[in-house]
């Protein structure tokens, strides 16, 4: 390991975690509730079974939204859409178990995942394209898209997959075949108790794999550089020869098919079937993961599990406190999100108020 | 057919405000997507002090609120020169993580305030009156007056307006708190004019339907004012349709909901004419 390694990617995130960490009990306090509260929530979404089951259930859907958002952010490009990619991508496997509900599980388990990543990825591929051909900004592209996305899985789940045996608004259940073992199944196995009833399951071992693919594609072949390159020096890549509507439509549909992969997690892995609002913002959560990690596709996992505790803390949270809801964990999302972007400023900030202090 | 202008009015008016305010801050040079926790903010202060004390405070702490809202977006893309989309998304998730939690802290419930008795609400005529005058006068201060001229310079080149003594930044922390001001009127309005009471996210997505408006008018205040009255009729047009007993369940809004950003994407993707964003936008000093 270089010496340099730990300043690099761990000394900043782990000084705007504290920093956030403060904000949050100061915040807290202000609100008039015992800042402890915060300690029990977080200590107990780490340690113990059933509280770890939740909170690396949060962290898979976030591990393939950060790797969405992170990989364009090494080609220069801002995908604010991964929330309308995972939509459809859920949709798509609703769509595949729908056509072919009797598959056997290995047919319908491996299709499940492709469905999911070529409906996300198609999603993401429209962007990649307006981008690449016709030069729209990718951010305002990604933002009209998001909504267009979720009004239309909203629609597939309202009418043309509706369960009309429920009031509730979401669709028919998928095939057994297509159901991933939840991680307790294994546990049980070994006769230990750790995430009963906790709906974390198989896929969290997906999204590992995908962060160690991703790592592996952007550092180690040629492809990845090229990426690389035209994110960190548009003009003196292209003129290297390397053709930017080429890798921007790739890393679009990338992106878009990470992305489509929260779907898994889901409908396959919990839930079975589509629930209109089901995402808690996974895919702007993803923006703060990939931030949090510097781009680094394996940060992404550790930043994914820190905002996955964030989010069940906050539940923690609610549940503990009569005073504070659970969207304090949005509030110290984006307290940790401006800490992150605005880092440069507030470092020389108290790099100043330091030298001050040498020269008095 | 009354009943679907009279509502495509009701329903234009937060966009108008909106869309003003994003105007004033894109053609400054600041993307500006966080409209949407600009107007989530203002309107939670608005219904608040209204339900404690009376509308013309409501709509002045609305205002105030707005413009501190969208001054934390200006020092942190201006002072701290933070990457403007980043700076937007965290200011949208810190008025949608913070309402909620003031609104329990007050009133009890996460999900809304106490409802404001109708003879205390404001008059929203009156709001959506101001609404339909703001784009004339802001495109007359924007293209008629010096301070309009230097907003649109430091949209498209703050070097130009540098070097001849303005300060971008400066004109920038004005644009913006001034957008911000604005767009309390929008939140305001959705809070206590037409609606009684504050609910969690009761912008749905309006403030990104306004920023909709801007780019399909593409960043002009006249053409922007038209696209929110088109974008009003089509929302009225859809809650009409929701319902009417004739079509009942089986018209799918959706398909009128997705309208105003299929269209937008057209417009943007150079399909019908061309929106060209102000040059110097998303650029980091």
């Amino acid at each position: 390991m270089k010496p340099h390694f730990f300043k690099k990617y761990f000394a900043g995130p782990l000084i705007a975690v504290l920093i956030s960490a403060c904000l949050t009990t100061a915040l807290l306090i202000c609100l008039g509730e015992n800042p402890s509260i915060l300690w029990e929530a977080f200590t107990s979404t780490f340690f113990n079974g059933f509280g770890l089951g939740y909170t690396l259930y949060y962290t898979t859907p976030l591990i393939f939204t950060g790797l969405s958002v992170a990989l364009c952010f090494h080609a220069g490009l801002f995908n604010i859409g991964a929330e309308g990619q995972l939509h459809l991508g859920a949709a798509g496997i609703i769509a595949l178990s729908l056509f072919f509900p009797g598959l056997p599980w290995y047919f319908s388990i491996p299709l499940g995942v492709i469905a999911s990543m070529l409906t996300g990825g198609l999603w993401g591929l429209i962007a990649g394209f307006l981008k690449a051909k016709r030069g729209s900004h990718e951010v305002i592209v990604t933002i009209l898209l998001n909504f267009i996305g979720i009004t239309f899985v909203n629609y597939l789940i309202l009418y043309p997959f509706k369960n009309t045996q429920v009031q509730n608004p979401e669709t028919l259940e998928i095939g057994q075949s297509y159901f991933l073992s939840p991680l307790s199944d294994f546990t049980a196995y070994l006769g230990s108790e750790l995430f009963r009833t906790t709906p974390v399951n198989v896929t969290l071992f997906l999204s590992l794999f995908a962060a160690l693919i991703c790592y592996l594609f952007l550092f180690h072949t040629a492809r990845g550089y090229e990426i690389r390159a035209l994110g960190q020096n548009p003009s003196a890549a292209r003129f290297n020869g390397i053709s930017a509507s080429t890798n921007t439509l790739l890393v679009f549909t990338l992106a878009g098919a990470l992305s489509g992969l929260v779907g898994i997690n889901e409908v396959m892995g919990f839930q079975h079937k589509l629930i209109e609002g089901f995402s808690p913002q996974y895919g702007f959560t993803g923006i703060a993961v990939a931030l949090m990690a510097r781009n680094h596709p394996l940060g992404v996992i550790l930043a994914a599990l820190l905002f996955g505790s964030i989010h069940n803390g906050a539940r923690e949270i609610e549940f503990l406190s009569e005073k504070i809801t659970k969207e304090i964990s949005i509030v110290m999302e984006a307290i940790l999100i401006i800490i992150i972007a605005g880092q440069g400023y507030f470092s020389s900030l108290v790099y100043r108020l330091f030298k001050r202090d040498c020269h008095d | 057919m009354i009943e679907i202008l009279s509502s495509t009015l009701r329903l234009a008016t937060p966009l108008i405000f909106a869309a003003m305010g994003g105007f004033l801050c894109e053609r400054s040079g600041i993307a500006t997507i966080c409209l949407e926790g600009v107007l989530l903010t203002s309107a939670w202060a608005g219904a608040t002090v209204t339900y404690y004390t009376n509308p013309y405070l409501g709509v002045l702490a609305a205002i105030i609120v707005g413009a501190m809202t969208m001054a934390l977006h200006a020092l942190l893309t201006v002072k701290a020169k933070a990457d403007q989309i980043i700076s937007g998304v965290a200011v949208n998730l810190f008025a949608a993580g913070i309402t909620p939690i003031l609104t329990k802290l007050l009133f009890g419930s996460s999900t809304n305030t106490e409802s404001i008795p109708l003879h205390a609400r404001l008059y929203s005529p009156v709001l959506t009156l101001l609404a339909f005058l703001l784009p004339f006068l802001i495109h007359f201060v924007t293209y008629r007056t010096g301070w309009g001229l230097r907003l649109l310079a430091c949209g498209d080149g703050p070097e130009a307006l540098k070097t001849s003594g303005v300060s971008p930044a400066k004109v920038r922390y004005w644009a913006l708190s001034i957008a911000g001001a604005i767009i309390g009127f929008g939140g305001v309005y959705l809070s206590t004019a037409h609606a009684s009471q504050f609910t969690r996210d009761m912008t749905a997505g309006r403030g990104f339907i306004a920023l909709t408006a801007l780019i399909f008018g593409k960043w002009r205040p006249l053409p922007a004012f038209i696209a929110c009255l088109f974008f009003g009729f089509t929302d009225a047009l859809q809650i009409q349709l929701q319902s009417s007993p004739l079509l009942g369940n089986t018209f799918p809004v959706q398909a009128l909901q997705i309208f105003p950003y299929l269209i937008t994407l057209l417009v943007l993707v150079g399909f019908i004419g061309s929106a060209k964003p102000p040059l110097a936008i998303g650029k980091v000093e």
